[in-house]
């Protein structure tokens, strides 16, 4: 940390006098930082203590725009109105300008609406994947304070396909989560099968709060499939999994990204995961490429598997580099518009971690751009506020997970467009 | 200074829409005896409806029929009277517990329909594209808001003024009666399950407003806001406040919705770095020990319901509503 | 189709005895007790630090009873879990309930319940975290009964619907052939004539508690047996509970246990009538239909 700091400090002093007192000031000032996330559900306590780490790096490198950052937390329940009210106090009673958040589409929404957007705040969500978002901003509603870093779901889709054509399965059966993301994926995953010539036996939601899932795992089974896709998170999935693996279901499965989880992995067992692969968006080829998953082992002492830690690590830094590069006193719009500075592909590379943040802080200050390569990949919003990435194929390993495949961004839009 | 006073307007625009909820279920329990466990339902159905029929045109969807707002309004509290109307033929009869868990299966099934009919409603996306009204000439900063809360104030005033008459006239004392003993009512010649399936639906268009209202001020709404969560909401404001009493009703609303927000305020504010994360559950056990705490000082709500003999003529309750 | 029907009386075992508590608690103390479920995750929850307690004092109690996946020590858990979530309700009795029937109407305590419900689901999910746990990470696979049509079924379940048989029975004994069966069931019929003719209603009502919260244990062991366990269980599992007390019939015992295995059953079997994103209605659209033909459930009663 001291280490960290002292390089900090020479940043400053490289950079002339008025860098140099924006490091001395970063020790007695605060900005604060809103998140709204819902930490008292199973998988929402992880994104959001992945968010504190990202601010802790920032600080460890000395704060963004002269200045320590507080991430101000408020779980929104995934209550709309909680969520909305939790929100509109962060801006107005803790007067931030940059919210993290929110998890679910139909919280980050009415914030955006009735929040962020009229109160002239930036909203990053690290996983709100709804399409009416991309909608809002085509009819120009979103101000350009809406960002997310979460892929969109065309990515996580295609490769799924791609997974089961190469595996060479002829029938596959679907069980997914019966959200805005679910429906999504279901739909978009359906025709990338359809597309690759794999037969859809069964496609079964699964709804929330149920108290089992034996009966759409039958129904699944009972189709008789060769390989099974999971769009599902932790909690879900690994009761669902376990219900078809008992139940004599293959062990031939095919894993969104919400499944990269060492809960799930543990949970359902190492000896029956031996054949399922995973799909996520990915990091480049790059030295750097691991920074994130490095200092997020040595803190957590596990690896960065679970929905949206990854997503919700680059929210934060990504928030966080463009208030560096918007300065002190920026508004949210000002922060919004310096997004394009911090991922702009012909800038700088940066890690993601606190070394990566010192440089990105001299590059910034000299008035440079930068190219946030971060725990998803190289995020690159598009004029709505979505992201596209590389993608990785995966498996699960005794040690958490490990690479199958690599495809770039090129491969991506290459395999996708085959699909059409 | 500013923000305080924003963020108080946004709060009691909740708040007020909630009580204007919470006024509605009165009038079903409080006054009437019925067990309404499917309060989100009828809140719902007047949300949705009011985004459907006020809408832009969105694709893939019903919607778009882009009415003037009063109207729209209008139809979203048809929506919920209608719903109250087919469901209120089908369980009225049922009694106490039965009714509560009919009407809350119709919740359930309101909130499947909506989640998984894309064609009507979106789906789990949930319905966009409202346009709020006025906001062209106001723009959506605090103006807005102050001139929103100032409506909803004025709705809410509207609604408790309505209901007070409505339970001091001859058809409130007739609800009482009923409440009360049916057999006795029914002796007099009055028709209990006519009168029961009157003050269901009205109550239930005065649920369906307060939807129209919370779809409008978010100018969205999806199947997260029709969870079970919020009718217990609702109730708890309702048994909190006083059930019988109006303005118990509305108390209760400012108070359960107060204490639902400022318990996440407060830990944010004053919980120390390390237990942020684990706030939420915090926050819930606070929301319990409310709740559990206020009916164990005031069992009967904070401010019940007044008894009133009626041979002594007007009501003393009702004063306040001539 | 078979399947799902089997399936449902598996699930029906637990939802069954989860009712039976419900049921008594509705009918004796007269209020709906919303927070009758988190007794199952707290009973599950009891058990599975009981089961690390034991394993750890007695190790050779740690072995599968084959072909099940439950160990020894789990059953001594599991009959230590009975006690103390029965001892816990009466605690929460005379904590809150006690004092808010006392002066209050049957909604205070319904929405004091509501609260506790909040209060302990909550309190669970900080004491063990929000992710699912498991008593054995083993699966228990299934034993393939016939191959056309393909009937499995796993041996633990089994077993819970066997144990929860057993249990069941040995209820109606207590209810129907001792002296304290027939108090409760005067209590339950009219309090005041009860307590007239020599009943304790205080001991009536402590006994309520313990069966329930007992049976309730058991209830949140087998589900986690079944499936696994995580804090908000009792709110995935309420509504199920609930809607088997309504539809048997308030207060009726085997109305209770019927009304458990109806609700299996129609979860289970709602995909094949309806898309599998309406299943959640299901239940609630069959106990509507009941409720239209039989106003006061299967076996339950009108009361003033």
């Amino acid at each position: 940390m001291s280490i960290v700091r002292t390089m900090g400090a020479t940043v400053g002093l490289a950079f002339g006098i008025s860098a140099l007192a924006g490091a001395a000031h970063a020790q007695d000032c605060t900005t604060k930082i809103g998140a709204v996330l819902p930490t008292s559900v199973d998988w929402g306590r992880p994104i959001a203590e992945t968010a504190q780490f990202a601010v802790d790096q920032v600080n460890a490198a000395g704060g963004a725009a002269g200045c320590q950052i507080e991430m101000v937390l408020r779980d929104t329940q995934v209550d709309p109105k909680v969520g909305v009210d939790a929100a509109k106090a962060l801006v107005d009673l803790e007067g931030v300008n940059v919210l993290l958040g929110a998890v679910s589409s139909g919280v980050s929404m009415p914030i955006l609406t009735s929040v962020t957007v009229p109160s002239g705040v930036l909203q990053m969500s690290c996983c709100s994947s709804s399409t009416a978002f991309t909608g809002l901003a085509t009819e120009g509603k979103t101000g350009g304070l809406w960002f997310r870093t979460f892929a969109t779901t065309g990515v996580q889709s295609a490769v799924g396909a791609k997974v089961a054509a190469d595996q060479g399965y002829k029938s596959v059966a679907i069980l997914y989560k019966n959200d805005d993301w679910g429906q999504d994926m279901a739909r978009l995953i359906a025709a990338d099968f359809a597309a690759v010539g794999v037969d859809v036996t069964a496609s079964v939601a699964i709804n929330d709060a149920q108290p089992n899932y034996r009966a759409e795992v039958t129904d699944a089974l009972t189709s008789q499939p060769e390989a099974l896709y999971l769009a599902l998170y932790p909690a879900e999935g690994t009761a669902a999994v376990r219900e078809w693996l008992s139940l004599g279901g293959t062990q031939n499965m095919i894993l969104a990204n919400s499944l990269k989880s060492d809960e799930f992995r543990d949970n359902v067992g190492m000896q029956y995961l031996g054949s399922a692969l995973g799909t996520d968006t990915a990091s480049p080829r790059s030295e750097s490429a691991d920074a994130f998953r490095a200092a997020y082992q040595e803190r957590f002492a596990s690896e960065p598997n679970g929905p949206g830690l990854a997503n919700s690590y680059d929210a934060a830094m990504i928030a966080l580099l463009a208030m560096e590069a918007a300065g002190k006193d920026a508004s949210g719009a000002d922060v919004a518009a310096a997004i394009a500075r911090v991922t702009d592909p012909d800038g700088t590379a940066v890690s993601a971690d606190t070394a990566g943040f010192v440089a990105a802080k001299e590059v910034l200050a000299s008035g440079g751009n930068v190219m946030f390569q971060g725990a998803t990949g190289n995020v690159r919003f598009d004029a709505n506020g979505d992201v596209s990435a590389p993608a990785v194929i995966w498996s699960f390993s005794d040690e958490g997970t490990e690479e199958v495949e690599f495809m770039s961004l090129n491969d991506v839009d290459a395999f996708m467009a085959s699909l059409k | 200074m500013i923000g305080i006073f924003s963020y108080l307007i946004f709060f009691a625009t909740t708040a007020s829409i909630l009580a204007i909820a919470v006024l509605g279920l009165n009038l079903q329990w409080g006054n009437t005896g019925l067990f309404n466990g499917g309060v989100v339902a009828f809140f719902g159905a007047g949300a949705y409806a009011t985004l459907i029929l006020g809408g832009t045109a969105q694709a893939g969807h019903l919607g778009g029929f882009g009415l003037f707002y009063p109207l729209a309004l209008l139809g979203g509290m048809a929506a919920a009277g209608l719903m109250a109307w087919i469901v209120g033929l089908l369980t009225l009869r049922l009694r106490h517990d039965y009714l509560a868990i009919a009407t809350f299966g119709v919740a359930v099934a309101f909130e499947n329909l909506m989640r998984n009919a894309e064609w009507l409603a979106g789906g789990a996306k949930g319905v966009r594209g409202f346009e709020r009204p006025l906001r062209a000439a106001l723009g959506d900063g605090f103006a807005y808001n102050l001139l929103f809360f100032a409506g909803v104030l004025l709705i809410l005033i509207a609604t408790y003024l309505f209901l007070e008459r409505l339970v001091a006239s001859p058809f409130g004392r007739l609800l009482r009666a009923i409440r009360e003993d049916e057999a006795a009512a029914a002796s007099l010649g009055k028709s209990p399950s006519k009168v029961r399936l009157t003050a269901f639906v009205t109550g239930s268009v005065i649920l369906g407003l307060a939807g129209g209202l919370y779809g409008t001020f978010y100018a969205f709404v999806s199947p997260q806001d029709v969870l079970p969560t919020l009718t217990f909401q609702i109730w708890a404001m309702l048994i909190v406040g006083g059930a019988g009493n109006n303005r118990g009703a509305i108390f209760g609303a400012f108070l359960i919705w107060g204490a639902w927000t400022l318990s996440g305020w407060a830990l944010s504010r004053f919980a120390p770095v390390d237990v942020q994360l684990y706030t939420g559950s915090f926050q819930f056990i606070l929301i319990g020990s409310v709740i559990v705490g206020m009916l164990m000082w005031r069992p009967q709500g904070l401010l019940p319901e007044r008894l009133v003999v009626s041979q002594r003529g007007k009501p003393q309750s009702t004063q306040q509503g001539e | 189709m078979i399947q799902h029907l089997l399936d449902g009386v598996l699930t029906g075992s637990y939802l069954s005895l989860g009712a039976i508590g419900l049921t008594l608690v509705m009918h004796i103390l007269r209020f709906a007790n919303f927070s009758h479920a988190e007794l199952l995750s707290l009973g599950a929850y009891a058990a599975l630090v009981c089961d690390a307690l034991v394993s750890g004092l007695a190790p050779f109690l740690t072995v599968k009873l084959a072909p099940l996946s439950l160990t020894g020590a789990l059953i001594i858990a599991i009959l230590i879990s009975m006690v103390l979530t029965g001892l816990s309700a009466l605690i929460i009795d005379r904590l809150v309930f006690k004092r808010v029937r006392e002066r209050g109407q049957e909604l205070s305590m319904v929405f004091a319940s509501f609260g506790m419900a909040l209060i302990i689901r909550n309190v669970i999910g900080l004491i063990f975290g929000l992710s699912p746990t498991l008593y054995s990470r083993d699966i228990a696979f299934a034993v393939i009964l016939s191959r056309d049509p393909l009937i499995l079924v796993k041996p633990d379940q089994v077993f819970v619907l066997i144990a929860a048989l057993a249990l069941m029975f040995i209820l109606h004994l207590i209810l129907s052939r001792t002296t304290f069966g027939y108090s409760l069931r005067a209590v339950a019929e009219n309090p005041s004539l009860a307590q007239v003719n020599g009943v304790n209603l205080q001991r009536t009502i402590m006994a309520v508690w313990l069966i329930g919260g007992g049976l309730a244990a058991v209830a949140g062991v087998f589900y986690g047996i079944s499936h696994q366990l995580i804090p908000v269980m009792g709110r995935d599992l309420v509504l199920p509970i609930f809607a088997a007390t309504i539809v048997g019939g308030i207060g009726s015992v085997y109305g209770a246990v019927l009304g458990g295995f109806i609700v299996g059953v129609a979860a289970n079997m709602a995909l094949v009538v309806l898309p599998s994103g309406y299943t959640p209605s299901v239940p609630f659209l069959l106990i509507l239909l009941v409720l239209m033909i039989r106003p006061h459930g299967l076996f339950g009663e009108a009361r003033a």
